[in-house]
């Protein structure tokens, strides 16, 4: 008989189940005000301001995650004919001048002050962060050894098996170091810097958190450097366990291994709800997003006059930082990759 | 003119297999070949380009050096675990699935607590294996072990009694009994499930990367790369269509040995009893010892360094965003579940002696995955970013688990009993509502178990669209990571802890101990078969 009960169980558990969790999930139907708002797996900023937005707006806002930064342009690219989202925010100096290439986003017409860095006509710079070496401050005490002055010392024997990267082709901060060596050596010294590199012990990880927490030696890896964010060891004393006043890993600013990438928001072709969508623009801008933003995506505020969150003073600016015209990254980048992995990969 | 029902069963699996799987597929290479970029590709190129076709044949290594190893390990412990009867069996059947849920990421850093450069075994015993095919063999032993074990335990607890018997009297040794009897008859499950554990490894995206380095890297890592970072679809597309071809091409060999193996049952299953003398003990010992050291270790790495994390990290257990995340991942897979069990069962029932239906249930494994996801997105722009496609992704990763499970389930059912229910005067869907059914059950519950891991695990869920509020543990777990900090480390854990024990507490409620009068805990159908179904047709 158990065997019966069985079977009614397993049917009457699947009406049930959808049912129930079907009425659940299904979302009561949409206000016309919608605005989608296409965003890239790291941001974040907190609830409460997102509410008051919508409350301010009279728009609600439909946040649509799409992977990271380079995917999600890519996303968006193949989506133009139907458009899928009305607002995209995370488009930064590497991915800028593909995004105008394929035609997919419209002038927003936000006035900018001068004087303050741009990213076109079309995105409206929010705010920026630079690409660069963490240390784990222990790790390099202990080993004894000087910090390396410059990236040519990084291929000394003393230095061998120091430094983990982010593979380029799967990974925005491998792909902005690569761009870093490329303008501060100049292309052919990058790809010699990175051959004695691979000769020199260099790890390649698939992407950040595998890097960061696998092969770090901070998180039971090996490795004292990695690339990273300038603001991490911020974060590190943000996120640490127990209160800490200096942080554990600091940054390493090398001519060639600093990278500055200043990211934005942009409206996108034929997209809908054009004045909810640069109201947002603007939010972005606004005093308490910019103040938010520090904490919850670790980036530094574009806007001068907004205040500097407490934590950040562990994560000091470099005086001086590479960059490349977008239009040369655009027309290279991938080229760049192809010939990266060539070198350090096969 | 009626339609026979039975040409009903296959529509649905063929609309989400074609509609959800193919088409995406197709589209994007249409996407691909149409457009500018077209000119620059062969389609030989994955086997000119030196490094490309290192790349597949490295593949192809592993997965059968994969497969070879868990075949060799994974068989004796299912006949121990099949044969003797001890405390805590089925807890260490269900435990058995748990490195199926454990985000790719968070199960390396279990792997490298013990085995890496730093790690507890690893430092002791003076060994670093990281970056080496061994610690890569040990990653895939470790997610794939289980799926050969479980598959082993199911096929051994029915082979039957009597012919074993038979053979002892007749002067078989135990190994050529074995050999002669219970090989042939378990066959088509260890090939069923050798041939999963093959396409796993073979197109193995997130766990070689990490453990291996990026010299393991498979062609699906490449694919990716072409499609999500540089758009080169015509490219991606080819190495896509050719990975279809070798992949189909396990897969449909799998479904010709399958066909070939498949016959009905005996119904007397050999009992299982207590090791007896110190040689069954020490196996029972070995065994366990086994899946200690390849599926268990690493999760107890996982559970420790959780358990150092300290009151805070724990305390984030209450906090809204991680009720939010387990209240959806509660919803999404329980939703998955019943839908791939719908789909799972009705392409089971439809698969019959078709070649092609069998090899078919693979689809949804064999392709690759980042091709489906932004095929998706051509094909379904205005659904794309609905609720309803993300679950169905994760149902049709699901679905394959229960369809073979329970097609393996109608291979062994006898076909007398179904007919005598006909005869008796039992409507086709009251005989298989009240005979076959039950008959299938502990098949159909082993393949939801397999399903619920797969859902709870959301194998490659991330490369489709979603939301801040849709977050579920395991893209908690992913987002917890991409921050660096201590705090974020340890919450990631913890999260991690709570996976497994909601995991567990799924198995448990799906694998649910038919507690029958034998008393006996999830006694294989098959052993309480002659009774069972007679009682119930008496009734009818």
């Amino acid at each position: 008989m158990q065997r019966r009960t069985f079977s009614s169980a397993l049917a009457f558990m699947a009406i049930t189940a959808v049912t129930v969790l079907w009425a659940a999930t299904a979302t009561p139907a949409q206000a016309a005000e919608e605005l989608r708002v296409m965003v890239h797996k790291s941001f974040a900023l907190p609830k409460p301001l997102l509410a008051q937005f919508e409350a301010e707006s009279g728009v609600k806002l439909s946040l649509i995650q799409a992977g990271d930064a380079g995917e999600m342009l890519n996303k968006l690219i193949l989506t133009r004919a139907h458009p899928i989202a009305d607002v995209v925010f995370g488009i930064d100096n590497a991915l800028l001048a593909k995004a105008q290439a394929a035609g997919v986003l419209d002038a927003h017409g936000v006035a900018v002050p001068s004087g303050q860095p741009q990213l076109g006509s079309q995105v409206l710079a929010v705010d920026y962060s630079y690409v660069t070496l963490n240390y784990d401050k222990a790790a390099v005490a202990q080993s004894g050894l000087p910090l390396p002055k410059s990236l040519e010392d990084l291929t000394q024997p003393a230095y061998r098996n120091w430094l983990v990267v982010e593979n380029p082709a799967t990974s925005s901060p491998g792909h902005a170091f690569l761009l870093a060596t490329i303008a501060g050596l100049g292309e052919e010294k990058a790809f010699d810097w990175w051959a004695k590199m691979r000769a020199n012990g260099l790890k390649v990880s698939k992407g950040w958190s595998e890097a960061y927490y696998t092969e770090f030696s901070r998180n039971g890896g090996t490795r004292p450097l990695v690339v990273g964010y300038a603001t991490s060891p911020a974060a590190e004393v943000f996120f640490s366990k127990e209160k800490i006043s200096e942080s554990p890993t600091a940054n390493l600013f090398l001519k060639g291994g600093v990278f500055r990438q200043l990211e934005g928001a942009a409206l996108v072709k034929g997209g809908g709800q054009r004045p909810a969508a640069v109201q947002f623009l603007q939010f972005l801008r606004s005093p308490p997003a910019q103040q938010a933003l520090q904490t919850s995506m670790w980036m530094f505020p574009l806007d001068a006059q907004t205040p500097r969150a407490e934590v950040m003073r562990h994560a000091p600016e470099p005086a001086s930082f590479e960059s490349l015209p977008p239009e040369l990254i655009a027309q290279k980048g991938s080229q760049w990759v192809s010939r990266w992995t060539r070198v350090v990969l096969k | 003119m009626k339609l026979p029902a039975r040409w009903l069963l296959p529509v649905l699996p063929l609309v989400a297999l074609l509609g959800l799987v193919l088409a995406p597929l197709l589209r994007l290479a249409w996407e691909g070949w149409s457009g500018t970029q077209a000119q620059d590709f062969s389609l030989w190129r994955l086997w000119q380009d030196d490094y490309l076709r290192w790349r597949v044949l490295w593949s192809l290594a592993q997965a059968a050096i994969t497969c070879v190893s868990a075949l060799l390990l994974g068989l004796p412990v299912a006949w121990v675990l099949a044969r003797f009867e001890f405390w805590g069996r089925q807890g260490v059947l269900r435990l058995l699935m748990l490195p199926f849920v454990v985000p790719t990421l968070v199960a390396a850093m279990g792997v490298l607590a013990l085995w890496g450069p730093r790690g507890l075994l690893g430092s002791w015993l003076g060994v670093d294996l990281q970056d080496t095919p061994w610690l890569l063999l040990y990653g895939n032993l470790f997610f794939n072990l289980c799926l050969v074990v479980r598959a082993g335990v199911d096929a051994l607890s029915q082979v039957s009694a009597q012919r074993v018997a038979a053979a002892r009297t007749l002067g078989a040794t135990p190994w050529r009994a074995f050999w002669r009897v219970e090989w042939p008859a378990i066959l088509p499950w260890l090939a069923s499930s050798l041939c999963l554990v093959f396409l796993y490894c073979f197109s193995g995206f997130g766990l070689a990367l990490v453990l291996g380095g990026q010299r393991y890297a498979t062609i699906e890592v490449e694919i990716y790369t072409l499609v999500a970072h540089e758009l080169k679809l015509a490219e991606a597309s080819v190495l896509a269509l050719w990975m279809l071809l070798l992949t189909g091409g396990v897969a449909l060999a799998y479904a010709a040995i399958e066909r070939r193996l498949a016959a009905p049952a005996r119904l007397d299953a050999i009992p299982r009893r207590r090791p007896q003398g110190a040689g069954q003990w020490l196996a029972l010992a070995a065994a366990l010892v086994v899946l200690l050291f390849f599926c268990a270790a690493p999760l107890l790495a996982i559970a420790w360094r959780a358990s150092q994390a300290g009151a805070p990290a724990w305390a984030q257990l209450l906090d809204e965003e991680t009720l939010a995340a387990l209240w959806n991942t509660l919803r999404f897979s329980s939703l998955a579940l019943v839908a791939a069990t719908v789909l799972g069962l009705l392409h089971a029932l439809a698969v019959r002696r078709s070649l092609i239906w069998r090899a078919a249930v693979f689809l949804p494994f064999v392709v690759s995955p980042v091709t489906v996801a932004f095929g998706l997105l051509l094909l379904y722009p205005q659904w794309s970013a609905s609720l309803a496609l993300l679950v169905a992704a994760y149902a049709l990763l699901a679905y394959p688990f229960v369809a073979k499970s329970v097609a393996a389930g109608l291979d062994s059912l006898p076909a007398q009993l179904p007919q005598a229910a006909r005869t008796l005067g039992a409507t086709p869907w009251r005989s298989f509502w009240r005979v076959s059914l039950p008959l299938i059950s502990p098949a159909l519950r082993r393949g939801m178990a397999f399903a619920a891991a797969t859902a709870l695990g959301e194998f490659a869920v991330t490369l489709f669209l979603s939301r801040p509020e849709w977050t579920t543990l395991t893209t908690l777990i992913y987002q917890r990571l991409g921050q660096p900090g201590a705090a974020n480390m340890d919450a990631a854990l913890v999260l991690a802890c709570l996976l497994m024990a909601l995991a567990l507490l799924a198995f448990m409620v799906i694998e649910w101990p038919a507690t029958g009068p034998q008393g006996q805990f999830g006694r294989p159908a098959a052993a309480g078969l002659p009774s069972a179904p007679k009682a119930d047709l008496r009734h009818a």
